[in-house]
């Protein structure tokens, strides 16, 4: 018997082993990049924060969720950047608009190089602009990829350019900052840019380079590059690194900053070495409905129930232990610089709900969804929002998935109703056109079998007005109709603490719209 | 009154630890026989406010949800008593019949076994049943179905060998030599000889069944409507920084402490009931 178990314990390790040699052999894309160390007369400084593979940090192949967005930022930079105030001029140094809004003369920083040593240019702006409505990367504006808008991109000379655009928008220079410039003497022979993987796709403009990335441990490497054309970096190395409890890591020093729960934070209020930050609530959940699979959920009074049966101040309490804010049955969250506060609150009551229930004279059979989650806390936010649903006689069935598994359910429309949680709530409001007015089959961030004609003409109406006050006075509009109309509801914006380590770096800063400090570069950068 | 005499005299043939065990075992059975009864409070939904350290009305404390811990642990000994049951009963038996048919009858039979049965034994178990858990869902009887699978090879292992020894008595060679069939001869003087064998093995595919159920709910691949022991700590250990916090001495620490219980348990009466399967060990 106990032979037995040995040699059953031997051969189980020994395949353990030759495996784990198979896969650490081939499939190790490290080492990518230059080896270009600081010097050697200080020590360079490094930062270590949470790790997780969010893919191969090039526009076309990373993940599209935020650790994996500002990973492709470290290395490719954009026509403009975030500080805490707004947009600032990144690779274009300045720009002009012409009177009737439609026509944007840049003018480009000089002496900037590719990691690779050629020069940038007006060129590669232009190139990139055409190549990314030839290929669609990760992240994306839906405007600069509409054929009618950019009607034309004209090279001036090496550092001028002009783009004309065919209707004045208000939101241009914003939507310059989803689009990555990538190098047109590289990318101009890619036909299939997401796989496009080697050291090459990996040449951008910005300020660091990725010298080691390992996706099975979701552990980066980022160092910096010497010759990068702006503001010194203060941070010689990133690394991220696997970690398992980011509390218990940060308290043990593997990683300087993270998020951190509120019940944990005493011990780091105490403790004069470490800094606690309160964050912006722009990063919220919301739950969605598939009204083309669910056409009962095509009911308003439905929608309406379920915003007045949810508790979201519970939910609050209970899931972000206190560090949210409820969201807005407007959408836009207060943090919002023009979130309407006078809009339908649906304070929780379960009366109002069974009472817009009995309206709808659904079946209680009918009543029955089922509803996709991601893992961990938001399986408990399922079950929560599954206990609150059940008082009215809403049935649901709760199904888990990993979040890139929902994420990608949610993009082929594969669900009934969605719990998802993601940033960019105080992005400007013409998000809320993206949610709620396409009907093209992209289903990312928008609801498959919605239909509201005048909210969809108000949404394309704001996006061309070129004065502020009356674009603010029809946002305000819109969100008093979606408040009345449901067709999602925002549960919570989480806010809570971010806490880091001062003696090991305390350049950190959150840009205007965003709720995580490590996604800016400024942060790493002497701005 | 005879079968009284027997159970008394089974009772006394045991050892401290053997009684002990058995004591916690009722106790547990009786538990998840009478959670409704032993609960007042509902193990589905939250009855609370979140996170209460133990005290009254909840005598566990409460989760994150609110929800009572006690009557959690409650309703879950049924899940983990379940798959213990089920897994046992599936494999072990199961798994025993194989093998005394394989050793019985021998020839191409017991090669073909064999066979299977090695084939069995060199998969690991754990990577699998991951593998297979994410595939097909985490229904419980889908959780009991595949244990049953990965487990049944090692009873029936040891239950072959005690077949080929038994083979050789000359009152079994004599039934055989009369014409007992095979069915016969296991029914009639295999299960009788082998059953205490038969009986610790399932014992020991029950614990080592309950902890494996545990296992793949702590990963996050159990049924998520089962709550079961392994769930709750899932739900605990998930919950960021709960070290740093004192919650974990109740949350974490009932659903700890009663699989613990559970599964020391049933090592300790499987043991001791060895002394039935070795004669020399009794009388």
């Amino acid at each position: 018997m106990r032979k037995f178990w040995a040699s059953k314990v031997m051969f189980f390790m020994v395949t353990t082993l030759v495996f784990a040699g198979l896969f650490s052999g081939c499939s190790n894309p490290a080492e990518m990049g230059g080896e270009q160390q600081q010097s050697a007369d200080s020590s360079p400084k490094v930062i270590r924060l949470e790790g997780g593979d969010y893919g191969l940090p090039q526009p076309y192949t990373t993940h599209s969720r935020g650790p994996g967005r500002y990973k492709v930022n470290l290395i490719f930079d954009k026509l403009v950047e975030k500080d805490e105030s707004g947009y600032i001029p990144w690779l274009a140094e300045s720009w002009e608009v012409s009177e009737d809004g439609k026509e944007y003369l840049f003018k480009l920083r000089e002496n900037i190089q590719w990691h690779d040593g050629e020069a940038f240019t007006a060129e590669d702006v232009a190139f990139t602009l055409e190549y990314v409505k030839k290929f669609m990367p990760v992240v994306s504006s839906a405007q600069l990829l509409d054929e009618s808008f950019v009607q034309e991109v004209e090279v001036k000379g090496e550092h001028d350019l002009i783009i004309r655009l065919g209707e004045p928008s208000p939101i241009f220079i914003e939507e310059l900052f989803s689009i990555s410039m990538i190098p047109k003497h590289i990318w101009q022979n890619v036909d299939e840019p997401e796989a496009f993987t080697g050291p090459e796709s990996l040449v951008g403009t910005g300020p660091y380079q990725l010298t080691h990335y390992e996706q099975e441990h979701g552990s980066y490497r980022f160092e910096a590059y010497e010759s990068f054309w702006g503001p010194d970096q203060k941070v010689d190395v990133i690394e991220f690194v696997p970690v398992s409890d980011p509390v218990l890591a940060l308290h043990n020093g593997d990683i300087h900053l993270s998020d951190i729960p509120i019940d944990s934070l005493d011990r780091f209020w105490e403790d004069e070495s470490y800094e606690v930050v309160e964050k912006p609530g722009v990063w919220g959940y919301r739950l969605r409905f598939n009204m083309e699979r669910k056409p009962e959920l095509q009911r308003r009074e439905l929608r309406q129930a379920m915003a007045y049966a949810i508790h979201r101040q519970d939910l609050v309490e209970r899931i972000a232990r206190g560090g949210g804010i409820p969201g807005s049955p407007g959408i836009l969250p207060p943090d919002h610089r023009w979130y309407n506060p006078d809009v339908n609150q649906y304070e929780y009551s379960t009366d109002e709900a069974m009472e817009l229930l009995a309206k709808t004279s659904l079946e209680s059979a009918s009543l029955s969804f089922e509803l996709l989650t991601g893992e961990d806390q938001e399986v408990r936010m399922g079950e929560l929002l599954r206990e609150q649903l059940a008082d009215v006689g809403i049935e649901i069935n709760l199904r888990s998935l990993d979040s890139q598994s929902r994420d990608q359910r949610i993009a082929d429309a594969q669900y009934e109703m969605v719990l998802v949680g993601h940033g960019g709530w105080a992005r400007d409001a013409d998000y809320l056109r993206a949610r709620f007015s396409s009907t093209d089959g992209d289903w990312v961030n928008s609801i498959p079998g919605y239909h509201h004609p005048q909210l969809k003409r108000m949404l394309e109406e704001q996006i061309t007005m070129v004065n502020e006050e009356e674009r603010k006075k029809t946002v305000m509009k819109i969100q008093e109709l979606l408040a009345e109309d449901v067709p999602e509801i925002p549960l919570f914006m989480r806010t809570g603490y971010t806490v880091y380590n001062k003696e090991a770096y305390s350049g950190w800063m959150h840009v205007f719209d965003h709720h995580n400090m490590t996604h800016n570069k400024l942060s790493y950068l002497d701005y | 009154m005879k079968s009284l005499k027997k159970l008394i005299f089974f009772w006394k043939a045991r050892s401290v630890s053997g009684k002990m065990a058995i004591i916690v075992l009722v106790l547990l059975i009786t538990t998840a026989i009478f959670a409704p009864v032993l609960t007042n409070l509902p193990h589905q939904r939250s009855s609370g406010p979140a996170l209460e350290p133990p005290g009254r009305p909840h005598i566990m404390g409460t989760d994150q949800l609110g929800i009572d811990i006690w009557s959690m642990i409650a309703y879950g000994a049924r899940v983990s008593l379940a798959v213990g049951l089920g897994t046992s009963l599936l494999a072990g038996f199961g798994g025993g019949m194989v093998g005394m048919l394989s050793g019985w009858k021998g020839g191409r039979t017991d090669k073909l076994i064999q066979r299977l049965i090695d084939i069995m034994l060199a998969l690991p178990e754990l990577p699998a049943m991951i593998v297979i858990a994410a595939f097909f869902g985490s229904s419980l009887s889908n959780i009991i179905i595949v244990l049953a699978l990965f487990s049944w090879s090692r009873p029936a292992r040891i239950l072959r060998s005690a077949t080929l020894s038994l083979k050789e008595q000359p009152y079994i060679k004599m039934a055989a030599h009369y014409g007992a069939g095979t069915g016969y001869i296991i029914r009639k003087h295999l299960i009788p000889e082998l059953f205490p064998l038969l009986i610790i093995n399932m014992i020991r595919l029950s614990s080592m069944a309950i902890v494996t159920e545990a296992s793949l709910a702590f990963i996050g691949l159990g049924d998520p409507a089962s709550r079961s022991w392994g769930l709750i700590i899932h739900h605990a250990v998930n919950f960021q920084g709960i070290f740093m916090t004192s919650f974990w001495k109740w949350w974490l620490l009932f659903p700890w402490l009663f699989l613990t219980l559970l599964v020391t348990s049933l090592a300790l009466l499987g043991r001791d009931l060895e002394s039935l399967a070795d004669p020399r060990m009794l009388r």
